[in-house]
């Protein structure tokens, strides 16, 4: 459905460019729109002036006021809709760990892995 | 001759067996005190008095206690006496005597009484070596032990630091290396000369080299720092893409070696899929470093009723019988090479991986062919 996907938007957060640019290019091939990020304090100003993004997809360890964990806490308070991804290196967390259904994913993802685990948030 | 346990021969017989007694006494490398059963001096000789630094003659009618200080004093009525008195003698006591000139000097005393059987008064015998030596000497040896002590100490709390310097380090390593890692899939994408490409494809395989050897050098301080492999089981999801996906990474390093793979899994699998990848990542690169490289790499991945198996063979020369035992050691390395093939971790942390899932990795290996095998049981042991 890849009509019907390309409306879908999606919030990557992550603080090294060049990761942040291959996230963003599987996503985008995906048939996603990606708005990015590059720390949790940005993430917040874009989301409040976008209540049209439907996921967040966020690294743990950034810097700013907040890591990837308390973005996602603060978001699924403000913004209860939202589909919650976290990933990270060297942190593992178990899926139940994380707010609002959330799910992790570990680095590094394939291309395969990341759009499946987005797909599933998406539909559930 | 007489039967009593101490008559003094005559001393015309001293002299004419070549020894006199009465100087033997006197000039003896060790002081005598003879006292009478109270304690009081009754005679003692010139190497003490010269020790001492009182003329013999002032030393008679005092108390042998009264040579010692206080804390010497205390001791010798409290527990030299009585145990004289029970034993008959006390030997291998370290005292201080107080000489004229107010040092104490430090001795080794044994002392006995005397029990004269024909009713005479009983005596005491002391015999006193200087022990400054002796005493340094055992000194030095406390010292000695205290200071290997404090080193060990200090090598514990170093190995501790080292450890936790290359956790950090390693856990700081991760983020650039990954950060290479999507460049090179982002730079793949672009329109690239063969030779680009080619590249390419080299630094993707160096990418996952580096990031397998964080991986286990992680593990590896984790381990030393008491943290263990911990596992995050899931049974949810399939264990086989995984697996796929590190035969990909694998045969990006191989260099031309080929790798033969079978898939025979009946999901689910209740295992840590990312750990379980990095004991295959572990295994192939281990195949492909010492296997012979004209012969392919073979893995099977299959459950049966009971356990996950996954079997990595290779071929090549077998692996010396004396190696066997080192193999799952850290740091170990087939020394065959001359060259350096990495730390020497990867079968190790394979191996704590196996553990880790209640499961074994062994090993054998032939003329015809090595094969490590991981085996591990699908259902937990009844008793959980």
């Amino acid at each position: 459905m890849p009509l019907e996907e390309s409306k879908i938007i999606l919030l990557l957060v992550e603080d090294e460019a060049l990761i942040r640019m291959h996230g963003i290019d599987i996503l985008e091939s995906a048939g996603f729109i990606v708005f990015e990020a590059c720390n949790a304090d940005e993430a917040v100003i874009i989301l409040d002036k976008h209540n049209e993004i439907r996921l967040i997809f966020s690294d743990v360890d950034m810097p700013g006021s907040m890591n990837g964990l308390e973005l996602l806490e603060l978001a699924h308070l403000r913004w209860p809709k939202i589909r919650l991804l976290l990933t990270s290196g060297h942190r593992r967390l178990k899926d139940d760990s994380l707010p609002g259904q959330g799910k992790f994913l570990p680095k590094p993802w394939s291309e395969e892995a990341l759009v499946n685990k987005v797909r599933s948030l998406l539909v559930a | 001759m007489s039967d009593g346990p101490y008559c003094p021969p005559s001393s015309a017989g001293d002299v004419d067996a070549g020894i006199d007694f009465e100087n033997l006494f006197e000039t003896a490398p060790c002081g005598y005190v003879l006292a009478d059963k109270d304690g009081r001096i009754t005679r003692a000789n010139q190497t003490f008095a010269q020790w001492t630094g009182y003329p013999a003659a002032l030393l008679i009618g005092r108390r042998f206690s009264d040579l010692l200080p206080v804390v010497g004093k205390i001791f010798y009525e409290t527990h030299f006496v009585p145990m004289l008195h029970i034993q008959g003698r006390f030997t291998e006591v370290a005292l201080e005597i107080v000489s004229a000139g107010n040092q104490k000097i430090p001795v080794i005393v044994n002392a006995s009484m005397t029990n004269e059987p024909d009713g005479v008064i009983p005596s005491i015998r002391f015999t006193l070596f200087v022990s400054a030596e002796r005493r340094s000497y055992e000194r030095g040896l406390l010292a000695a032990r205290n200071e290997a002590q404090a080193t060990i100490l200090a090598e514990r709390v170093d190995s501790e630091l080292r450890e936790q310097f290359i956790a950090v380090l390693g856990h700081d390593l991760r983020n650039p290396i990954a950060s290479i890692g999507s460049g090179v899939h982002l730079l793949g994408k672009e329109a690239l000369t063969d030779r680009g490409r080619k590249i390419l494809e080299l630094m993707g395989g160096s990418v996952v080299r580096a990031a397998g050897l964080i991986d286990n050098v992680l593990d590896f301080a984790r381990g030393r720092l008491g943290g263990g492999i911990t596992l995050m089981r899931d049974a949810r999801e399939s264990l086989e893409p995984v697996l796929r996906q590190v035969v990909a990474e694998l045969r990006s390093i191989a260099a031309g070696q080929r790798v033969e793979a079978i898939y025979a899994i009946a999901e689910p699998v209740n295992c840590d899929r990312v750990r379980i990848g990095q004991l295959l990542s572990n295994l192939l690169g281990n195949a492909l470093t010492h296997g012979a490289k004209d012969q392919p790499v073979r893995l099977e991945a299959s459950t049966d009723a009971d356990a996950l198996i996954i079997a990595v063979t290779n071929g090549g020369a077998p692996i010396p019988t004396e190696a066997f035992e080192h193999l799952f050691q850290p740091f170990y390395r087939g020394g065959d090479k001359g060259a350096s093939h990495g730390l020497g971790l990867g079968l190790h942390i394979a191996a704590e991986i196996a553990r880790a899932h209640g499961g074994s990795l062994t090993v054998q290996s032939d003329e015809a062919q090595t094969c490590f095998t991981f085996t591990m049981p699908l259902r937990q042991s009844a008793s959980d």
